[in-house]
């Protein structure tokens, strides 16, 4: 019976996939969280009578033929890059990009992540970083005595430092692009590390074209739905159930065979 | 062993292959753009030894065919711009490394490093004007498919996305992967790309597999099947009693 192993296919994809939502739930308040979706597609087929034969010495052929599938496999997992709704926090160093692009971090081993999530800070010598401290390309330092620090949407960072009138230009924030960003490999803490599949990361100035602008004192909130992860997790968790049954149906057949006398 | 015998193993045995087709379609209630199937029965007459003049026929049961359900799958909506859907009649097509193409509803797209638009194993999807790839400018985030599954980015058509009228259905064999091999049966034309298509963007044609019917189909075959072991049962019985009532004599 290859009902038992077809079903049980059913069942490895549907936990699969509640794993999956269950991940974007949990990350449902990570900032610059990019929702994934468990993809699934049919697995094999076994020709039990081959269509397009001839079914008769006067040139018939068998029309639809009999093909069985083996069950379904999982083809890819993959983010659904969309834009997070853009939160106010009123912090001077919190920055979101609406848009394409993705903020480039210098990591301390020299190579680079990127990441969407935007809660910079500063570092004791001055340096704009992320959270865990590493630096924000393209390293921007705010002089000491900085009173205040604007970023226009374009990206240009400015401070008014003590005893000056004039706000001083102290560097351009850089966002790159990816030809296909659904490609890029999550590392964990908010950052993506570029991959053969996302291809290389391309360098621009916010608010040009093909680049997100910059929004001071806003945080991208994760793009995860909640209503419809649930919904998802409903529907996931009857497929599983189903093809549970269809376990036991498959199995009571056998022992009805087994049975006989 | 006697007719009986006979008759209710090949019911079984239909039964058995019934019984991995449900299992198939609700193994794949979750995958877009899956068509449920179902078996096809027939019963295969057969001549039985002729004992007497004018002895009845013999009705075995066969497995003449499968039954795809090409019926429109529901719409869901994602908003993810590579996600399309067709609406009605048509196929994509996606091009095998050997050239030949292969056919599919499922319209879940991705762009590789090139800016081709690819299925999800990296096959480029075939264009309906021109019978090639469609390549986007990856610079350009903002993708649009207007009416007819035209691609515009900026207001600029980039190609058109190919849906292929396949009027043999019955000729499609499936693949795997939620692809359709055309058997070429007629010269091998490739079928006619559709003039105005409805694709949609931003939505995912989910299976067709209507899980209720599945499990009743499932409760049928799980009952036949055991009825049919009673029945063998009950003609074993039948022989068993004959044998040892023949005996005592």
């Amino acid at each position: 019976m290859r009902s038992l192993t077809t079903a049980a296919t059913g069942m490895q994809a549907q936990q699969l996939n509640v794993e999956v939502i269950s991940n974007n739930l949990a990350n449902m308040n990570t900032t610059g969280f990019k929702r994934q979706r468990a993809e699934f597609q049919d697995l094999l087929y076994q020709n039990i009578q081959q269509m397009g034969v001839d079914s008769s010495d006067a040139g018939t052929i068998v029309p639809t033929g009999v093909q069985v599938g083996l069950g379904v496999e999982t083809s890819s997992i993959y983010r659904i890059t969309d834009q997070g709704a853009l939160e106010n926090t009123g912090n001077r160093l919190d920055m979101a990009i609406s848009g394409a692009g993705y903020f480039r971090i210098q990591m301390p081993d020299g190579s680079d992540a990127y990441t969407r999530a935007g809660n910079f800070a500063v570092s004791p010598d001055g340096q704009i970083v992320t959270m865990d401290g590493y630096t924000v390309a393209p390293g921007i330092a705010v002089p000491q005595g900085a009173r205040d620090i604007a970023i226009n949407q374009q990206g240009q960072v400015q401070v008014l430092v003590d005893g000056a009138t004039a706000p001083q230009t102290i560097g351009q924030m850089e966002v790159v692009t990816f030809f296909n960003q659904a490609g890029l490999d999550a590392m964990g803490d908010n950052l993506y590390r570029e991959s053969a599949a996302s291809g290389t990361a391309t360098a621009g100035t916010p608010g040009s074209p093909g680049y997100g602008v910059i929004r001071q004192g806003f945080l991208e909130s994760s793009n995860v739905n909640s209503v419809s992860e649930i919904t998802a997790l409903i529907s996931a968790q009857r497929a599983y159930e189903m093809n549970a049954r269809v376990i036991s149906a498959a199995d009571e057949m056998m022992q009805a065979s087994a049975n006989l006398r | 062993m006697d007719n009986a015998m006979m008759i209710g193993l090949t019911r079984q045995m239909t039964l058995r292959r019934a019984m991995d087709v449900v299992a198939n379609n609700i193994a794949n209630a979750n995958t877009a753009g899956f068509k449920a199937e179902s078996l096809l029965h027939e019963s295969h007459i057969h001549h039985g030894a002729e004992t007497r003049e004018n002895s009845d026929d013999i009705h075995y049961v066969n497995v003449r065919g499968l039954g795809r359900d090409f019926g429109q799958g529901e719409l869901q909506l994602t908003r993810r711009p590579l996600d399309m859907a067709i609406e009605g009649d048509g196929l994509f097509a996606a091009e095998m490394d050997d050239g030949q193409w292969q056919y599919m509803r499922d319209g879940r797209f991705h762009l590789d490093t090139q800016g081709t638009l690819v299925t999800f194993d990296g096959r480029p999807v075939m264009d309906g004007d021109t019978g090639a790839s469609i390549v986007l400018d990856p610079g350009i985030s903002d993708i649009q498919i207007v009416d007819g599954g035209i691609v515009m980015q900026d207001g600029v058509q980039m190609g058109r996305i190919g849906v292929f009228d396949v009027n043999n259905l019955g000729g499609l064999s499936k693949a795997g992967s939620g692809r359709y091999i055309l058997e070429e049966t007629d010269g091998g034309d490739r079928p006619e790309n559709m003039i105005n298509p409805a694709v949609r963007q931003g939505f995912v044609e989910a299976s067709n597999v209507q899980p209720v019917l599945e499990l009743t189909r499932m409760m049928t075959v799980s009952r036949t099947y055991q009825s049919v072991t009673k029945f063998l049962n009950d003609a074993n019985e039948l022989s068993r009693s004959a044998i040892e009532r023949l005996a005592k004599v």
